[in-house]
């Protein structure tokens, strides 16, 4: 076995960068976008798929698999990697159960997926992993819902609510703007699905959705009901406008009905 | 290493150890080496270990040397009888040992501490092997550190004994002689797990180990119920070790007592067998376990009638 | 004294074990699960080498809901029994193997067949309409020539399933007083009182 120094590929550049990292992190920023979004009692997961082609099978394209019964993992990135990731995680998930007999916590697997990230970044010839990740799920005898994200430097963190992928930085601005603490499952899904539509321009057919209620309990959201959610949002969009656009066109009367009248005052005082 | 299955394979400790090397060697990346196997095992390459007598067949070597029934003059003797008892109820666990240590028919110890306390929320105790219960459960002592440390909240009680219980099954056949309960106190309430060195680990509400166990047993069954006053467990597990110390050749000496609640375990106290026998824990004399102390001025024979006439 | 049963019915599969954890002479424990439900529709029950048997039970038990996991749907019956004697067979040449005695109960949802297969700890597999492990299939056995029926309904099965456990009672000098049952049919798994 050879332990030459060619087996190193990521290594820092003068100013303290690994360009290799840096590039895995722009291989996710071309993947497909992938939103996470925390409720108070629910946690939701929405995906953009990419439109299949004509005579591909759309069910052996998955973004948005399950780790355990109770974690759901949805990534961004290069799919081949993700792959091998997601199957390391299952096998670490079935690991802990049989050696200490609990399921993993979320955190617990997070930080593993992360550890073997950060791993890809300090050895000898491989490259890092080009996929972030959103984690999803409850802990054991646990209430609370949880996000975690990762990232290809082993980087991981909780969030309310996050996107990664592509525009992701648009969405995470959106969901600034919109997230509300203690939001309703409705509420959670709604706004999973608005942020989505940000990158999203297809509509309906290419989000896909997951909410997770409580300890093992995931559901995907079938085609119809994201199409209803999407096109209540269209409407009160519409909505909005209308009443923007009727709101402007009030204040435009008014203003004019103002100055009318100021330049009749003009005219009196003027008397 | 792709698949539990090649993971787990082969059970052999020392396969297992060889596995763990050759594979820091040939791969830089196992799974060791950053921490996984559920959190445990980054210490010592991975894979726990201990110097193995360097021939074919190690436990028939440590047969050889230490069985004292079949060769009275062997050179290592290792401590066999013992009385240890657990049992959980309403107001927590209760953990009691005996403390005699003997070497064949030679009481080498009345002052042995067969209750070993792992850290603020976890007893363990011995029977079988002192040298292989003390070190094995101080080394389960520091991987439940870890898992604090690393997981930043504690141990449950089963996640332990199942270390503990993996551990000891990888040495099977290989001579390790253990018979432990492993006590505490966590999310899910107060807990026993009975781990012994054949792997076998069993989740239950009373268990007694060891030579005085039947006699222990006898005492403790019939005086348990889950909805004991602290003070009643307590004296349930006294009386018990009593009983098989009493009963028992090869158990005896003093009584160690703790009692286990939602904010970790306490020592109660330290009784000898012989005070218990003839004043009790109170040391009230007459009020001793003793049989012959508790049935004091009884008699099966029928009272003569004419005593009771007169 | 570990006793097993298992018989197979029209459309179901019961399998039965005997809860007690003994060490020497003592029972440690009378209420011990020694059947483990391994998919939705697979069972198998595990007797032998103390320490052995629940090892490798929850060793098949993960990597079977790890292919599960992988594959979004369960191993079929036969498949799952001759991976589970595989991996026995493959840990008897080993330096400390699994000393363990199976009997492997499913249902198989595609073709909506019950299956049984007997495996015992030297990697034996056969598959059988009824069988037994330990002390109770020199008793059970021959009683289930008798009256063992593979039309039988479920409450047939069960009745079955009594007589061999009141015959192990009758006859085996320390025999075990609790028995655990668990049937899996085209609903899947689920536990049944005597």
């Amino acid at each position: 076995m050879s332990r030459s120094y060619d087996r190193a590929l990521t290594v820092f550049s003068p100013d303290g960068h690994l360009f290799q990292v840096e590039y895995a992190l722009e291989a996710v920023r071309k993947g497909t976008c992938a939103v996470g979004v925390r409720g108070k009692d629910v946690v939701v997961l929405g995906v953009e798929k990419k439109s299949v082609l004509q005579l591909q099978d759309p069910r052996t394209v998955r973004k948005v698999v399950m780790l355990d019964d109770h974690v759901c993992l949805a990534f961004a990135g290069l799919t081949a990697d993700g792959r091998v990731l997601i199957d390391k995680a299952r096998i670490e998930c079935q690991s802990h159960r049989l050696t200490v007999e609990d399921p993993v916590t979320v955190e617990y697997i997070t930080r593993h997926i992360a550890g073997i990230q950060q791993r890809y970044t300090q050895s000898g010839g491989v490259r890092p992993f080009g996929i972030s990740t959103l984690i999803i799920g409850f802990d054991p005898h646990d209430t609370r819902p949880r996000l975690y994200q990762t990232e290809p430097s082993g980087i991981y963190s909780a969030w309310k609510a996050n996107a990664i992928g592509r525009s992701s930085k648009t969405v995470r601005e959106f969901l600034e703007k919109n997230h509300k603490d203690d939001l309703s499952r409705d509420e959670a899904i709604k706004l999973t699905v608005k942020s989505l539509l940000e990158v999203v321009q297809t509509g309906a057919k290419n989000i896909e959705i997951s909410v997770m209620e409580s300890y093992g309990k995931v559901t995907s959201l079938a085609l119809p009901e994201i199409e209803a959610i999407v096109a209540e949002i269209e409407r009160e969009k519409e909505a909005e406008a209308e009443r923007k656009r009727s709101r402007l066109a009030a204040t435009a009367a008014g203003q004019a009905a103002m100055s009318l009248r100021a330049g009749d005052a003009g005219g009196t005082s003027g008397q | 290493m792709n698949t539990l299955a090649e993971q787990f394979s082969t059970t052999s400790a020392l396969s297992k150890l060889k596995k763990t090397q050759a594979l820091l060697e040939d791969e830089e990346m196992s799974d060791a080496m950053w921490g996984s196997q559920a959190g445990f095992g980054n210490v010592a390459q991975g894979s726990p270990s201990f110097a193995v007598p360097a021939v074919p067949d190690p436990s028939a070597f440590l047969r050889l040397h230490t069985d004292d029934r079949a060769d009275p003059n062997c050179k290592i003797k290792i401590q066999h009888g013992t009385t240890t008892l657990a049992f959980r109820y309403q107001g927590g666990v209760i953990v009691a040992v005996d403390s005699r240590a003997t070497a064949g028919s030679y009481v080498a110890s009345g002052t042995v501490k067969k209750v070993i306390e792992i850290n603020p929320y976890l007893l363990g105790t011995m029977a079988g092997g002192a040298a292989d219960c003390q070190y094995w459960e101080t080394y389960l002592g520091m991987h439940c550190r870890l898992h604090e440390l690393r997981n930043r909240e504690r141990i449950s009680v089963s996640a332990a004994s199942k270390y503990l219980s993996n551990l000891v099954y990888s040495y099977k056949g290989m001579g390790l002689s253990m018979g432990t309960m492993i006590c505490g106190w966590d999310k899910t309430g107060p807990a026993i797990f009975y781990v012994d060195s054949d792997g076998t680990r069993l989740k239950g509400d009373l268990f007694s180990v060891g030579s005085g166990s039947t006699f222990a047993y006898g005492v403790l069954d019939q005086g348990y119920h889950w909805d004991m006053t602290d003070e009643d467990a307590q004296e349930l597990g006294r009386r018990s070790i009593y009983a098989a110390g009493h009963r028992d050749a090869f158990s005896g000496n003093t009584c160690n007592l703790y009692h286990v609640k939602e904010d970790g375990w306490r020592f109660i106290g330290n009784y000898d067998l012989s005070k218990l026998h003839y004043d009790g824990p109170n040391n009230v004399p007459g009020a001793g376990y003793g049989y012959d102390i508790r049935i004091a001025g009884r008699a099966s024979a029928l009272q003569p009638a004419v005593a009771a006439a007169a | 004294m570990e006793v097993s049963f298992a018989l197979t019915g029209k459309d179901y599969v019961i399998v039965a074990a005997d809860t007690t954890a003994a060490r020497s002479i003592v029972k440690m424990k009378t209420d011990q699960d020694k059947i483990k439900i391994l998919s939705p529709h697979l069972l198998m029950a595990y007797s032998g080498e103390p320490g052995d048997t629940l090892q490798f039970a929850e060793y098949v038990e993960r990597n079977i809901r790890l292919y599960q996991i992988r594959n979004l749907y369960a191993l079929s019956p036969s498949a799952a029994a001759s991976w589970i004697r595989r991996s026995l067979a493959e840990s008897l040449r080993s330096r400390n193997s699994y000393a363990v005695n199976l009997l492997v109960g499913g249902f198989d949802t595609t073709t909506q067949e019950p299956h049984l297969y007997w495996i015992d700890y030297l990697g034996t597999m056969t598959e059988i309409p009824f069988g037994a492990h330990g002390y109770g299939s020199y008793f059970a056995l021959s009683l289930l020539d008798r009256y063992h029926d593979p039309d039988a309904s479920l409450e047939e099965g069960l009745a079955t399933l009594k007589r061999c456990i009141d015959e192990v009672s009758k006859r085996l000098v320390v025999s075990p007083d609790r028995y655990k049952v668990k049937v899996v049919d085209k609903d899947g798994v689920r536990e049944v009182e005597l």
